[in-house]
């Protein structure tokens, strides 16, 4: 075997391993023309940190699960319909049981309404439990959303006053609540907050430390992530 | 043919030591992602013990159970190790008949590699880099009437990475040598 022929194998692993960092990279620009500069690629990295921070500051008017005051923010843009969202639910319920006052999980409202039509209404039914209701009632009629639909567009609309029935609010000002479409701009405003952020999935989520740092969080991770995250959110204390 | 190929090429610890680091890498890369940023963010943060610098990554992997379907995972773990074995494969052909390296299935496999990044993440709401790349070209609605969401093109890296480790494997056991003129 010439020397030569020994440079294959290697030369090999680095063609593959160009091709697929090419094709990560030019993904994540969405750039058609594949050309660019190594002062437009920092310039393009650097536009996706500064992203972070058009999220919108956390006030009295989000829906916080635990304290305000807790040193770490997990701020969740979410889908109803997203079985991903689903079943990202159950793990942030377990971060809060873990966590208590530590952890503040603020939930924002991102339906994709092109491929999950039905999330739009269900988002702004959240909103409608917490008029009638209050923080209290939009936690409980979010974890009963995510318990019954079965995601991907498949939940039933009229699951919605059934839902709001068995968390204990009145069907017939639910409905008028719902019907008039006056919570739709919220849900709006959240979804336009979390593509501003860079959020182009569901569920997509920006782990906010005490001293201000924040950590991207794109899909339904595990809970020893979301926990290393919180772990380190937590030293910038 | 394939079998016997697949011997001829792995009884060398040397190609199945490239097949696994191969395989590895890539499935690690469809894993990691959705979370380059954040694992760049982690790595450089001087906040971040070494230890967490290292925990992270390795709990991500844990998203091929989470943050995925069942096809998704199963087409990514697919083309993770039909990647690696092409490419062993491929790197077999081409130490013993360079000439001939051409004509070998190299092209389909990395189309097949190509293919399956694209699917990758399609399963998951939004998509990844599918949905990027449509978005950018004013057409992410697409996904929509693709009837498994995206997870087409999963399904073809996987089946073009199969027909290329069968277009190299015949190649391995037919000698590329000169006829005999009778």
């Amino acid at each position: 075997m010439t020397s030569q022929n020994n440079l294959f194998i290697p030369l090999a692993i680095v063609i593959a391993g160009a091709l697929i960092a090419g094709a990560v990279y030019l993904g994540q620009r969405g750039d058609a023309s594949g050309v660019t500069s190594p002062t437009e690629a920092w310039q393009e990295e650097a536009r996706l940190a500064a992203a972070l921070e058009n999220m919108a500051p956390v006030t009295a008017a989000d829906h916080i699960r635990g304290s305000t005051e807790a040193p770490v923010k997990i701020v969740e843009y979410s889908d109803f319909e997203c079985p991903f969202c689903k079943s990202f639910h159950p793990t942030m319920q377990r971060v809060m049981e873990e966590y208590g006052d530590r952890v503040a999980w603020v939930y924002r409202h991102f339906p994709l309404d092109q491929i999950h039509p039905k999330a739009d209404k269900e988002a702004e039914a959240t909103e409608c439990a917490n008029e009638l209701g209050g923080t209290d009632a939009f936690w409980k009629y979010t974890d009963r959303l995510f318990e019954v639909t079965p995601s991907n567009n498949n939940l039933d609309p009229a699951e919605l006053p059934r839902i709001a029935q068995y968390i204990g609010l009145a069907t017939q000002q639910f409905n008028e609540c719902l019907s008039s479409g006056r919570h739709a701009q919220h849900v709006e405003d959240d979804t336009q907050n979390a593509l501003a952020t860079g959020g182009n999935g569901t569920p997509w989520s920006i782990i906010v430390a005490a001293d201000g740092t924040k950590y991207p969080l794109s899909g339904a991770q595990p809970y020893e992530s979301l926990k290393q995250l919180i772990e380190l959110a937590l030293k910038g204390k | 043919m394939v079998i016997r190929a697949l011997y001829k090429v792995f009884r060398n610890p040397a190609y199945v030591a490239l097949s696994l680091f191969t395989g590895a890498v890539v499935f690690a890369f469809a894993v990691w992602l959705p979370n380059i940023r954040l694992i760049a963010a982690v790595l450089g943060s001087p906040e971040a013990s070494f230890a967490q610098k290292l925990a992270l990554p390795i709990s991500l992997l844990g998203s091929i159970a989470t943050n995925f379907t069942l096809l998704s995972a199963s087409y990514t773990v697919a083309i993770a190790v039909l990647f690696g074995i092409n490419l062993a494969m491929v790197a077999y052909f081409v130490r013993h008949r360079v000439a001939a390296a051409r004509q070998s299935g190299i092209a389909v496999g990395f189309l097949g590699l190509g293919s399956g990044i694209l699917g990758t993440g399609c399963a998951a709401c939004g998509s990844f880099l599918l949905m990027n790349g449509l978005t950018f070209a004013g057409a992410s609605g697409a996904l929509v009437f693709l009837p498994l969401g995206g997870a087409e093109f999963g399904v073809l890296g996987t089946v073009l990475l199969a027909v290329s480790i069968y277009l190299t494997a015949k190649r391995i056991q037919n000698p590329a040598v000169c006829g005999v003129n009778r």
